[in-house]
């Protein structure tokens, strides 16, 4: 239905236009605009978050951490006069180059029947515990000496190029004949302990170990109550040729490294160690064995502790 | 040929004849075949019953101009109306219902056609691919003994479930053979498959994360949990680190020893979701590896490595019944280095046991199944489909009533000291055993044929049964008193 005409105006118009609504604070295009800001905004600070976010996960290592700690577990039947030497010994040298020490006592963990020998195992793991931020732990035999102190263990042995050069690769764990050798391609980088061999088998009295998930792995694995339990014959020098072994795990972080860069022995025993003789000018001096009967330690030690001093 | 002499148009031919006479020379029958169809018979009804969308019948228009003549919604039937204004409503909304059926659109084809598995599968999106299952198949089959048919029954069951399981969330599928073999130079060695078996998985899909051992005899009762939203997307609160929650093998937990990193002593690790390589349940008697996950890492390389070693095994093969599990046990209690990694998660979450397993301690909560929680897999059960579990109820509250019944009789024979005797005790068990009887599967199918058969039985004596149930033969001697026979048979 339509009018013919249309309706009127009214004859009274108000004097000015009223405004139909009122106009919003944010315009329509306004708050598009606003929102596509806002979504740019969020997105740019995920992308952020993710490009920058996983950098924050390395641990700052605080000012003055030792990059090195030296452990010797002392045994008190060596008598306190002989350990206060190996203190002195070790101390002389970490403070030349600003690594830490750490002496237990045999006595402090819990060996069960087991042979005092085994408190290196729990020593370590208590080292790393005391200096959660040290890269490097260096085990050292009660009996061994640190003859030639101006060496630094980063040079000498640690650093990657360095121990590529050492690595004794392909080389049966245990001599002569062990089917298990060791892993013929390994990065420096990626090794996180460092042994020495003799004649026998893997010389567990003295080795560097890196700090990590590994490190606690193999110390856990080695000291292990069914191994502790065993009866190996050399205690825990066996247990470690065991693991070595039979788990690749362990075996592919490990480097041999020759006898002489840090376990010269000096008395060769057998007559079948030549390269593993100390002679002047090696790292450390072993006297491996010297705490059984017919020998007698700080008989032995005593010449060489006179040439440190000197 | 005398109809083609005569010229058409002749005045003495009506239509109907010459419709007669067509019909006789086509050779159809002399009775009229058309119009015999439904439709074209009904055709007229049909159409005119029809809803108008004229707004108004035509007869309108000859009619003089009236109020409501020509306009929608008029006296012309609700239906009309309504429709129209549908229609109206639907075109002014158009964009609306577009988005509407788009969205319809993109659920059907997401969920119906098979598009969601790609879209789970995919490690951006879904990450299904990220999770494999392994499942053991044919244990102990082979050398050990033959199976039965109900092994048989129970491993395709069994393989049936986890194949719709995995091909549902987009997981990875793992079917391993464990079938007893001479693989192994020592014999020690034999029956410790499982940790090689996650080994050769994990190299087999380099890109998974999550690998889910599961034992043949479980079953996956709820399908539409996905791993991610039962377990994984909130791992902090689905598991525990803390043994002390549940602790039935009293493992000194945390450890003390002074010469332990913070880390390791503490009950929990470093308490991250992230730091999770293994997650283990625990029945009434330690840890349970029927179902577990581990994660790629070099912490589940490490143990595995060291979770078989000979040492370990020539002095304990004697103690350690269930081998891995036993060995596994052994490393959590002994190597501290384990224990910041492992996660404990509640039995029930991913291998509920059924009622009665695990020592005879009773329903715990933790451990075993309960259907009105909704668990998600479930030890030694099939999985039923919903006949099965209706038909499960059904016999289920009988008995639970039966059950009841019981109690109030014994409580009655106490009073009365047995007077009465097994007919009225019968009353519910019958009751319960008809029903039953009647909800039997087959039942369904042959429903009527039950009732047909009942009928006949009763109401008419045997005779009238189908003869291969005793009924009588269709032979022309009988016929004469075959009242009761079926009428196709009499008329023969």
């Amino acid at each position: 239905m339509h009018f013919a005409f249309p309706p009127r105006k009214t004859s009274h118009p108000p004097p000015y236009a009223l405004r139909q609504t009122r106009s919003p604070l944010l315009r329509r295009s306004r708050l598009q605009f606003l929102a596509l800001v806002a979504l740019g905004c969020i997105a740019g600070l995920y992308i952020l978050s993710k490009l920058f976010g996983s950098s924050s996960t390395t641990e700052a290592i605080p000012a003055g951490t030792p990059p090195v700690v030296i452990v010797t577990a002392l045994n008190k039947s060596m008598g306190d006069a002989f350990n206060e030497k190996i203190k002195q010994n070790r101390e002389a040298y970490a403070a030349r180059h600003g690594y830490a020490t750490f002496f237990p006592s045999t006595s402090d963990y819990p060996l069960g029947d087991s042979p005092a020998s085994w408190s290196k195992v729990p020593s370590m793991r208590h080292a790393m515990a005391l200096h959660p931020h040290s890269t490097h732990f260096m085990y050292l035999s009660p009996l061994a000496l640190i003859m030639n102190p101006s060496l630094p263990l980063d040079a000498h042995i640690l650093s990657p190029s360095r121990l590529e050069s050492l690595m004794i690769v392909d080389q049966p764990v245990v001599p002569p004949d062990s089917v298990i050798k060791t892993f013929s391609h390994l990065k420096g980088d990626r090794i996180d302990m460092v042994l020495t061999q003799d004649k026998e088998g893997l010389g567990s009295e003295i080795f560097i170990l890196r700090r990590g998930e590994w490190a606690k792995y193999l110390l856990d694995a080695w000291f292990d109550p069914l191994y502790r339990s065993y009866n190996f014959q050399r205690a825990e020098g066996h247990a470690l040729e065991h693991i070595v072994q039979w788990h690749g795990t362990i075996l592919a972080k490990l480097a041999l490294v020759p006898q002489r860069i840090m376990n010269s022995y000096v008395k060769d025993e057998k007559g079948n160690n030549a390269g593993g003789v100390y002679q002047d000018g090696d790292f450390v001096a072993h006297f491996y064995g010297c705490d059984k009967a017919p020998r007698h330690c700080e008989e032995e030690m005593a010449p060489y502790f006179a040439k440190v001093a000197s | 040929m005398r109809v083609n002499a005569n010229t058409n148009g002749g005045a003495h031919i009506s239509w109907a004849s010459a419709q007669a006479k067509s019909a006789e020379v086509k050779g159809y029958p002399s009775f009229a075949t058309r119009n015999q169809g439904f439709f074209s018979r009904h055709m007229r009804r049909i159409s005119a019953s029809l809803p108008r969308f004229d707004g108004g019948g035509n007869a309108r228009y000859a009619e003089k101009e009236k109020l409501q003549r020509g306009r929608w919604g008029g006296g012309a039937g609700r239906w009309s109306g309504v429709m129209g204004r549908i229609g109206r409503m639907v075109w002014r909304m158009r964009l609306r219902f577009a988005v509407l059926f788009g969205f319809l659109f993109l659920v059907i084809a997401f969920y119906v056609t098979p598009l969601h598995r790609i879209y789970r599968r995919a490690s951006f999106l879904g990450g299904g691919s990220k999770f494999v299952i392994i499942q053991a198949a044919n244990l102990g089959g082979g050398v050990m003994e033959w199976k039965g048919p109900r092994e048989w029954a129970i491993e395709r069951d069994s393989l049936k479930n986890k194949r719709k399981y995995a091909k549902k969330w987009g997981y990875e599928l793992e079917i391993v053979d464990m079938s007893t073999k001479k693989r192994y130079a020592h014999e020690w060695r034999e029956s410790w498959e499982k940790v090689d078996t996650i080994r050769n998985a994990m190299r087999k899909y380099p890109d998974a994360e999550w690998f889910w051992w599961l034992d043949l005899n479980t079953f996956i009762m709820e399908p539409s949990y996905s791993l991610q939203s039962h377990i994984f997307n909130n791992l902090a609160r689905t598991t525990y680190r803390d043994i002390n929650a549940y602790n039935p093998l009293n493992i000194t937990h945390p450890l003390t020893f002074p010469y332990l990193d913070a880390e390791t002593r503490s009950p929990i690790g470093d308490g991250l979701a992230s730091s999770i390589n293994i997650i283990v349940p625990q029945d009434c008697s330690g840890f349970n590896l029927g179902s577990f996950f581990v994660r790629r890492s070099v912490w589940t390389d490490r143990l595995f490595d060291i979770w078989w070693d000979p040492v370990f095994y020539e002095q304990k093969h004697m103690e350690w019944e269930h081998k891995e599990q036993d060995a596994l046990e052994h490393l959590y209690a002994a190597q501290p280095w384990v224990r910041p990694h492992v996660a404990f998660i509640e039995q029930r979450m991913i291998n509920a046991f059924p009622p009665g397993a695990c020592g005879e301690k009773g329903e715990d909560p933790r451990i075993h199944y309960r259907e009105a929680d909704r668990d998600f897999v479930l030890s030694n059960r099939l999985n039923r489909n919903a006949w099965e579990r209706i038909k499960d109820w059904v016999s289920d509250s009988v008995k639970a009533a039966k059950e009841k019944r019981k109690e109030k009789q014994e409580k009655k024979n106490e009073k009365k000291d047995g007077e009465k005797g097994g007919l009225e005790s019968c009353g519910y068990d019958c009751m319960g055993a008809a029903f039953r009887w009647a909800m039997h599967p087959k039942s369904i199918l042959h429903f009527w044929f039950r009732l047909y058969f009942l009928y006949c039985l009763v109401l008419q004596g045997k005779d009238a049964l189908p003869r291969p149930f005793g009924g009588a033969s269709p032979s022309p001697s009988r016929a004469s008193d075959g009242l009761l026979m079926p009428v196709y048979l009499r008329s023969s």
